[in-house]
């Protein structure tokens, strides 16, 4: 099954709208206590065990500073 | 910071201009991804008018042309005219695209130019303080209607047909993948592509017709009032329930204006060298 290795949220960018909260499926995000360079409270992807990376918090981000970097192939293996 | 915007954008000008929850960042990343899948970013020109929706060329790290209120049509015929190879996209709103740059909408689609006119419907005019658009419901409450709206909302993508456009299709922020690929099917169409997304804008849209600014609310009330159909046909049963029906209406192949005028030079040309009567 796929997974993801980290959540990265830019701190200079994200606006605090919690979309990605939204439109997640398996309620990886939580909302944060950390602010953003721009005031806003920014979400915390809490549970990134969750995630399948489907992306769709990647695509529905509407300041584009949302990355999902997956698990690379083969590393439960070794 | 996401890998696209990394490849793409002028981080100079970042964060985005615009509001939190906003649409118009989705339709950035929706067609910043259309043309990573086409690698035509250098191929690429870029022109928009005046509004929030004319705000998304300005990030791209293309050739941007920034002209007067509903002009931006005009324009980027001028650029065809004289760049054939160019990939010409114009970024207008409902305002910019329906209201004060109607009429070169419909000539341009009339004349079928190849280019790409994406607008952007936030059923509202949201940068000057949420007054009533051409694409307003009626009955919304708005700055200038506050006791709901009379006026019936202008079809932007019934305009475009009527006119001519050789390919229309409306989509919905609510759903970014399909988007993405409308933008990709436009891109690669050869002629007037007319591409109309509806998209959410909480501050004013959301706040004043809709009744909440949350992005949440406004992304789900698009998720249920947009509706997905597959036969342009069915569109009149999703409008009579009061619903937006989604998805591509018509995409036809139609001689394409530039390439007749060039026809056209060529043509003159011989019968004079000839030494025809002209």
């Amino acid at each position: 099954m796929k997974g993801a290795e980290r959540i990265e949220i830019d701190r200079r960018y994200c606006k605090g709208c919690m979309l990605c909260q939204y439109v997640c499926k398996f309620e990886v995000f939580e909302p944060g206590k950390e602010r953003s360079a721009l005031d806003y409270v920014m979400p915390r992807p809490a549970k990134v065990e969750n995630c399948r990376v489907c992306r769709l918090c990647e695509i529905h981000c509407p300041d584009m500073a949302l990355t999902v970097v997956a698990q690379k192939k083969g590393k439960g293996k070794k | 910071m996401n890998p696209l915007a990394g490849k793409y954008l002028r981080k100079n000008f970042l964060p985005f201009i615009f509001c939190p929850g906003c649409g118009d960042g989705m339709i950035v990343h929706a067609f910043l991804e259309a043309v990573d899948e086409l690698g035509i970013i250098d191929d690429l020109a870029l022109a928009a008018g005046i509004g929030c929706s004319a705000w998304i060329p300005v990030y791209i790290h293309a050739d941007v042309l920034k002209v007067l209120h509903g002009r931006a049509i005009p324009a980027a015929i001028g650029l065809k005219a004289t760049r054939p190879s160019r990939k010409v996209v114009v970024f207008t709103g409902d305002g910019d695209g329906l209201a004060i740059g109607g009429l070169h909408m419909l000539h341009a689609a009339r004349r079928n130019i190849e280019m790409t006119v994406v607008m952007v419907n936030n059923q509202i005019y949201a940068m000057t303080g949420g007054q009533v658009a051409p694409s307003t419901q009626v009955g919304a409450r708005t700055q200038t209607t506050p006791y709901g709206n009379l006026e019936k909302p202008l079809d932007g993508c019934k305009v475009a047909v009527a006119a001519g456009a050789t390919m229309v299709s409306r989509c919905s922020t609510a759903y970014p993948q399909a988007l993405s690929r409308t933008f990709k099917k436009a891109l690669t169409h050869k002629g007037f592509s007319f591409v109309e997304v509806i998209s959410q804008c909480p501050v004013q849209t959301g706040r004043y017709i809709h009744g909440s600014g949350a992005p949440q609310f406004n992304l789900q009330w698009l998720k249920d009032n947009c509706v997905p159909v597959d036969d342009p046909a069915k569109w009149g049963e999703v409008e009579a329930q009061g619903k937006i029906p989604l998805g591509d209406v018509l995409q036809v192949e139609k001689p394409e204006f530039m390439e007749e005028v060039r026809k056209m030079n060529q043509k003159v040309k011989e019968e004079r060298a000839k030494g025809g009567d002209r």
